[in-house]
């Protein structure tokens, strides 16, 4: 299947910082596509080369599978780290405006607006100016506009951050709804929990480089072979000296432990009841941060 | 660039700004202004009882008939409202805002009673005023005017210098003189002023062509301004609200710059319409008989087709000049406080014509004024002025245009590269070192 948007050995570097070193990455359609990093990872440069806001120093961007033009930016929701609205338009106004350079005719998007408008609680409110709106209502505003124009491909930037609950749950049913109709959506987080949830595909981003991409189960599967829960009494803190063990992260007497691809599991266990007293030692999925974790001491 | 995506800005910035209540009361001032100083003081003076029925008693018996005959049948200058006055019965002075239906009644026996019942005629408004001639005036007696009210005072003098030209005509027959001689032999002397230049002596434009130059002068210089510093605003807005991102997201840089440039020069070119409209309707002769603030004898010249022409096509590209400079300004810097510097940098290009605005329209074709109404930067300002006072020659006009052109779209050029990287930069104050480096990026 063509990627609906691929990039193939990104680069930008502003004088002689470098945000983003080497990105490749695949988005297949109708998918949630996770890209992951910490903060100053070079996520948000990465979506902003792709809006073509930023235009990169080198490698290739595709959308749709050709290289990108700016009519397909008119097919695209972006949703920028930075919020921001016209202060004094009306919400009315305001989201016609977005429809409009996104190439719709204001007759024909007006039905679509007053629809979503309902389906928010936002209709009352139409004809007030946004700087009347609460942080909340704004927020509301911000996602119609990015997905009214019904783009094949959602781009968001820490979609979460910031969001009440409600809006949250909102947007959790709206990347729902654009997956199942066969879209796809691009969000950036550094959240692993939330991707967890979300996403079918994830990117790692660390320092300007991928250092992991694929489907989100495929990788669980590879790198999770050798995943274990331990639950311990004694000095956890030694599992680490072990030569075998690559990672191990205790919390509360829970150990989720992670062994080199060529460790073997039994074996771990009998050194570990030298020195511990065992409850539980079982395997299991790997937590995406673990494996995050991994891949960055891996790409270092 | 994509036009529809030009016209989606440009309609944002049209509609957005046209739909404030700001910008009708700046659009409309100007004309309620000009039209306050110029049309409203003839038009008041006309409706406050300019029109007097009058009741003439004379003493002497050798005034009253007359006054009357002067009252009713006054010459005007101006042979329609001569014709008028005749027609209607009625005098007019002569800048036609007072006129009288005069007529004389004689002294009666009894003054006192003859004096209550005019009193009694005045208050049930059968009359508006009457005057009596004691036989006094010819010894500096004051003439008695009665009347609702005496505030009337252009009433009053038109009816003063009427008495006074017939208590001086009775002088001078009494001293045996004939009045008409002395009228006759009282003219006074005018002045035709002819400059003198290169080209020899030729009669100098008129002082109303003048005032029409620095009035257009001033709109020109106002609407520059005015609406360069909304592109600037609107370019801080955006940047500050960080709606910016959005919206070139689905328009490029380039496109979102033109369309702001060209929704507000539109929007000006509105508030211009309606302001040269307004200076057309009073510059056309007959509809204000008398500007008020003009002084005696001047009237303004009307407003030629190539004038206007001028006009607008010089607005639209001073304009765009001005207003490109304000955008890569304003993308270049945080906020209103931070771009003010360069904003007051960018002003030495309007204030320099204002300073030379005067030589300019005392000599349009000095040396001076010719080569600085060639340089963009200040043609939009002083060609108008020099078309106003006198049209320089052809070929001058079309390097003016040529040059300016070239300048304006260098400066789209130009500052489009600033904009393009100002727009997404946020933090410390740019030097004017880094914004230059802005323009050699890719």
């Amino acid at each position: 299947m063509t990627p609906i948007l691929e990039l193939r050995n990104v680069r930008k570097a502003y004088g002689d910082f470098v945000a983003v070193a080497d990105v490749s990455m695949a988005v297949p359609p109708g998918s949630i596509y996770g890209l992951l990093g910490p903060n100053g990872a070079g996520k948000t440069t990465t979506l902003r080369m792709i809006m073509n806001i930023t235009p990169q120093d080198s490698g290739e961007i595709q959308v749709f599978g050709h290289k990108r033009t700016s009519e397909d930016l008119q097919r695209i929701g972006y949703l920028p780290e930075e919020r921001g609205l016209y202060r004094r338009m009306t919400v009315i106004d305001q989201l016609v405006f977005l429809a409009e350079i996104h190439g719709l005719k204001k007759a024909k998007i007006l039905p679509d607006i007053q629809h979503w408008l309902e389906r928010v609680d936002l209709a009352p409110w139409a004809k007030k100016k946004v700087e009347e709106l609460s942080k909340g209502m704004q927020q509301k505003v911000q996602l119609i506009g990015t997905v009214l124009h019904q783009p094949e491909l959602l781009i968001l930037d820490e979609p979460f951050s910031g969001l009440d609950p409600l809006n949250q749950e909102l947007f959790r049913d709206l990347l729902s709804e654009y997956r199942a109709q066969g879209k796809s959506v691009v969000l950036s987080t550094h959240g692993m929990e939330l991707a967890e949830r979300l996403c079918d595909h994830i990117c790692l981003i660390s320092h300007g480089r991928a250092v992991l991409d694929g489907n989100l189960k495929e990788i669980k599967r590879r790198v999770g072979g050798n995943s274990y829960r331990v639950v311990a009494e004694g000095d956890l803190n030694r599992l680490q000296e072990l030569p075998e063990v690559e990672q191990a992260a205790v919390n509360n007497g829970v150990v989720k432990l992670l062994l080199r691809p060529d460790a073997s599991g039994p074996e771990t266990l009998r050194r570990m009841v030298e020195f511990l007293e065992v409850h539980e030692f079982r395997s299991e999925e790997p937590e995406l941060e673990q494996i995050f974790l991994k891949a960055v001491r891996d790409a270092a | 660039m994509r036009l529809e995506n030009v016209a989606v800005v440009g309609k944002r910035e049209y509609l957005q700004r046209a739909r404030t209540k700001a910008f009708w009361i700046m659009t409309l001032i100007l004309p309620l202004f000009i039209t306050a100083i110029s049309v409203l003081p003839a038009l008041l003076l006309s409706k406050s009882k300019a029109y007097q029925r009058l009741v003439v008693v004379d003493e002497t018996g050798k005034l009253g008939a007359d006054l009357v005959a002067r009252l009713n049948f006054r010459e005007s200058p101006k042979p329609k409202e001569a014709a008028e006055s005749s027609g209607r019965r009625r005098a007019r002075d002569e800048s036609g805002m007072v006129s009288f239906e005069a007529q004389a009644e004689r002294p009666a026996a009894d003054r006192k009673a003859q004096r209550a019942a005019l009193d009694r005629q005045v208050m049930e408004k059968k009359i508006d005023a009457w005057v009596w001639i004691s036989p006094g005036v010819f010894a500096d007696k004051p003439v008695e005017y009665h009347a609702r009210s005496v505030s009337n005072v252009f009433t009053q003098d038109a009816l003063r210098d009427e008495l006074s030209s017939i208590v001086r005509q009775a002088r001078f027959r009494q001293a045996g003189i004939d009045p008409v001689r002395v009228e006759e032999l009282s003219r006074s002397v005018s002045l035709d002023p002819q400059r003198v230049s290169a080209k020899g002596s030729r009669a100098e434009g008129s002082l109303g062509a003048a005032v029409l130059a620095i009035i257009m002068f001033f709109i020109l210089y106002v609407s520059i301004i005015m609406w360069g510093q909304q592109v600037m605003q609107g370019v801080l807005e955006e940047k500050g609200s960080r709606v910016i991102e959005v919206v070139i997201s689905a328009v490029t840089p380039f496109e979102l710059m033109m369309g702001k440039l060209l929704g507000i020069c539109l929007l000006g070119l509105t508030q211009l319409t309606i302001w040269l409209g307004t200076l057309l309707v009073i510059t056309t002769p007959g509809v204000v008989t008398a500007m008020a603030f003009l002084p005696p004898g001047v009237s303004l010249p009307t407003l030629s087709p190539v004038m206007l022409i001028n006009f607008v096509l010089l607005f639209i590209l001073g304009f765009l000049a001005y207003a490109t400079l304000y955008a890569g300004i304003g993308a270049s810097f945080n906020n209103l406080q931070e771009a003010q510097q360069a904003a007051g940098f960018a002003m030495i290009f309007v204030i320099i014509p204002v300073m030379i605005m005067y030589p300019v329209i005392n000599d349009p074709n000095s040396r001076m004024a010719t080569v600085l109404s060639l340089i963009p930067m200040f043609t939009p300002l002083l060609m108008p002025l020099r078309i106003a006072v006198d049209m320089p020659p052809g070929w001058q006009l079309a390097l003016a245009y040529l040059l300016t052109i070239g300048f304006v779209v260098g400066m789209v050029w130009f500052c489009s590269k600033i904009y393009r990287v100002g727009i997404l930069m946020y933090g410390k104050k740019p030097t004017f070192k880094e914004i230059w480096k802005w323009t050699r990026y890719a």
